[in-house]
């Protein structure tokens, strides 16, 4: 290895940093895809979904509350509350990529997801000085989204062929589970998700409200909780 | 309506990247933001545990909520997607076998 490796180096150390993540994408891609064909979706509008948002939370959300019937403000209003992580992300991304062409923003953007941050943020800080970072994130994001594709499609048709007596559908909540506990890291992440969780159950909300206000009352009762944090 | 989403998801992943090259969000929204991820995944999980399908009251699922308190327990020892997913499901099954 070079001292300082280049473009084709990182971009390829990036590819590797993917594999073990493709474990968690796989299954949240073959969900979403599923989700999306049983909720009525053609199969060019369920692939267009993984295309066009790549987002896998946002795309079963919007996509239980298709089939459900919401409104479309509603739907578009919780994809974006959803997504709204991706700002934060954005942000701390802009430290390293701000300097970068408009055309390599935008496929960074494009091509942001949690997986990729994570990994991005891990990379920026053991090696620090490494000037190529955005080929290591286009390796890593790139692998991501060609497998985020196959395993849409892979879903899209094996969706319909599974009876619904196997409770397949019991992976979306394991694959947020599994997303889930490692988030929760102090008493506040704790008390968001708890509130979230316990009001989408408990609210009744007309046209499919529930998401929104809880993911809203979690994030309140996080703020809160690490404002009186210090007096407890 | 996808592409209304698609077009929300990338101006909310682009829009920070490129104009806040050297603005900072401001710390509150920075502080709440921290709290979507955690909130949302929590609101998406827990009413399939406790509605059936399109039913308009809360009915307990024993097995569904057993499972997952599972499926909990694996992926904070495991940290793995795989395994919690494998072994939910297999939860599950043997839970509804079990609780009929």
């Amino acid at each position: 290895m070079p001292q300082v490796p280049g473009e084709r180096a990182e971009f390829i150390d990036g590819l590797r940093a993917f594999v073990p993540m493709s474990m968690s994408i796989l299954p949240f891609g073959l969900v979403c895809g599923a989700a999306a064909s049983n909720a009525g979706l053609t199969a060019g509008q369920a692939l267009a979904m993984s295309w066009v948002i790549f987002a896998g939370s946002a795309q079963i959300a919007s996509t239980q509350l298709f089939a459900g019937g919401a409104p479309l403000l509603v739907i578009l209003a919780t994809a974006t509350i959803i997504n709204l992580r991706f700002l934060m992300y954005g942000a701390s991304l802009s430290r390293h990529f701000g300097g970068l062409s408009r055309r390599w923003q935008a496929a960074i953007a494009y091509l942001l997801t949690d997986q990729a941050f994570a990994l991005t943020i891990l990379r920026r800080s053991t090696s620090p000085r490494q000037p190529h970072l955005h080929w290591f994130y286009l390796g890593l994001a790139g692998a991501t989204w060609v497998c985020w594709q196959l395993a849409t499609i892979a879903g899209i048709l094996l969706g319909s062929l599974v009876p619904a007596s196997w409770s397949l559908d019991f992976i979306v909540p394991l694959t947020f589970i599994a997303m889930l506990v490692p988030l929760l890291t102090g008493r506040a992440m704790v008390l968001a998700a708890v509130t979230g969780g316990s009001a989408a159950v408990l609210l009744v909300l007309p046209l499919q409200l529930n998401l929104i206000v809880a993911a809203l009352l979690g994030v309140a009762a996080g703020v809160a909780a690490e404002k009186l944090g210090s007096d407890r | 309506m996808i592409i209304a989403i698609g077009l929300i998801t990338f101006f909310l992943r682009f829009a920070p990247l490129a104009l806040l090259a050297r603005l900072e969000l401001a710390g509150w929204l920075q502080q709440a933001l921290r709290f979507v991820p955690a909130a949302v995944m929590a609101a998406i999980i827990a009413p399939p545990l406790f509605f059936a399908a399109g039913a308009p009251n809360i009915v307990p699922d024993p097995p569904r909520i057993a499972a997952a308190a599972v499926a909990a327990l694996i992926a904070w020892r495991t940290r793995s997607t795989l395994s919690t997913v494998v072994l939910g499901m297999l939860a599950l099954w043997a839970l509804q076998a079990l609780l009929g």
